[in-house]
């Protein structure tokens, strides 16, 4: 994944759901290790839910979601419930290699 | 030119055979004689007992026991029954000296609580028990899935002929005791029936131990030989730092403000935790380590608790047959004033 154009960092996820969890932690290992330094990054872990019985089912968990900020200044907001750790990647590449394509061009 | 084979002159020599001393003679008459001793009686009657050809400390495995993830599974398996609290916590790519940091912080965050416990006088000081380990996740879930669901002690024991027995007048084959991974009375962690019993779990989607969605990506774990809510603590200032389990100030810590430290605790995140064999969330973790006084606290509180009922429900009883006894009393007194007024006006109409 090319995180060289990625700006900033901001993600709410549950640990526990199997689906958006996973996916939220695969891309917060796949950030280097200096990160830190070169981008903002905010992560929110939210508690556990109860499991869902007619009581509180009118209390969803909410969503999980991923805010990505890039270089030019365009916002990424992807969906963790629909997409998975590969679908992020190919969605970040595809902006970061038009980034990096245009820096290219004018020899930065 | 030297010869090569360098002899002495007196080697050359034939040796003339001498004639031996005497008493060395007698001595070997002395032995030829000797007869061996007559087997003991309970050899001719039992067969001896079956010897193992392994020992006892590593029983046969299923998996070829050289390789890393069988002695892996084995460690993890031996750590996860000897520590009833763990932490895990998900690492993204720290570097080693951000390891460093943290470990050393770490370390002299529970060596003071150990002090301070040596201090109170008591005896459950074990800081350096507290390990901080990066597990591989591929064998972790497999060993936790084997200490979660894998109960020998409560499968019934296979029949087994005991050839030392007189009683069993038998021929049959002895069940033989090589080392075959196969044999079904092994019952360690790296048996046979312990790997089935783990596979059958992993078809089996109903069955689960609760800590399936956080086992994924780089994980870490922090083990705690018992539950120590102090300890528990004192990990939670450096690791997890928030609110309700502030970090050290500069001034007391310098160490842990340094940048290699911080970074690398950024970088850190707590997922959950497994206590007792139960799984809590951060919430559920923070909560057993705000727990005041240990396990010790927890059962004052207890004993207050139920002292506290006590005397309620022996109030509620007592109410009801005091309200009974002034009921009654109140009556009787009224009875007892209206005989009194009647007996005060039937002598005047009398």
């Amino acid at each position: 994944m090319i995180t060289k154009f990625i700006t900033s960092v901001s993600t709410t996820f549950s640990p526990f759901n199997a689906r958006s969890g996973k996916t939220a932690r695969s891309f917060l290992a796949l950030l280097p290790p200096n990160a830190r330094q070169n981008m903002k990054i905010d992560v929110k872990m939210l508690p556990r839910a109860a499991p869902s019985t007619s009581s509180n089912s009118a209390k969803p968990e909410p969503a999980a979601v991923l805010l990505l900020g890039f270089k030019d200044g365009k916002q990424m907001s992807l969906d963790l419930e629909k997409l998975k750790i590969k679908d992020v990647q190919e969605e970040v590449d595809r902006h970061s290699r038009l980034l990096g394509r245009q820096e290219e061009l004018t020899g930065n | 030119m030297p010869p090569r084979l360098r002899l002495r002159p007196e080697h050359l020599r034939t040796r003339i055979p001498q004639q031996r001393p005497s008493h060395q003679q007698c001595r070997y008459a002395s032995l030829a004689t000797a007869t061996t001793p007559a087997p003991p009686i309970e050899q001719t009657i039992h067969s001896s007992p079956l010897i193992a050809r392994y020992p006892p400390t590593q029983p046969p495995s299923y998996k070829p026991p050289e390789f890393r993830k069988s002695q892996l599974h084995r460690q993890y398996a031996s750590l996860l029954r000897s520590s009833p609290l763990m932490l895990l916590f998900q690492h993204n790519n720290l570097r080693s000296v951000e390891w460093v940091g943290i470990r050393r912080e770490l370390a002299a965050a529970l060596r003071k609580v150990d002090e301070s416990l040596a201090a109170d006088g008591r005896p459950d000081y074990f800081g350096d028990g507290v390990k901080l380990q990066i597990i591989q996740k591929g064998i972790f879930p497999s060993a936790l899935k084997v200490v979660e669901f894998y109960h020998p002690e409560q499968q019934p024991q296979a029949p087994v002929h005991h050839p030392t027995d007189p009683a069993t007048a038998t021929s049959a084959t002895i069940p033989d005791t090589l080392a075959a991974s196969d044999d079904t009375r092994l019952t360690h962690g790296l048996s046979r029936t312990a790997h089935e019993v783990a596979e059958a779990n992993r078809r089996n989607k109903k069955l689960k131990h609760g800590l399936e969605p956080l086992l994924s990506g780089p994980l870490v774990l922090v083990t705690f030989p018992t539950v120590s809510p102090r300890h528990l603590k004192a990990v939670f200032e450096i690791l997890a730092p928030n609110k309700e389990f502030p970090a050290p100030k500069r001034k007391a810590n310098p160490g842990y403000h340094e940048p290699a430290v911080q970074s690398g605790l950024q970088k850190l995140m707590m997922l959950g935790a497994r206590v007792e064999g139960k799984v809590f969330d951060m919430e559920g973790a923070r909560w057993v380590g705000s727990i005041e006084g240990g396990l010790d606290g927890l059962r004052a509180q207890l004993v207050a608790m139920l002292q506290g009922v006590g005397a309620g429900i022996t109030n509620t009883l007592e109410s009801a047959g005091k309200s009974l006894y002034f009921t009654m009393e109140g009556r009787r007194s009224i009875l007892e004033d209206e005989q009194k007024a009647q007996a005060g006006e039937a002598p005047k109409e009398g």
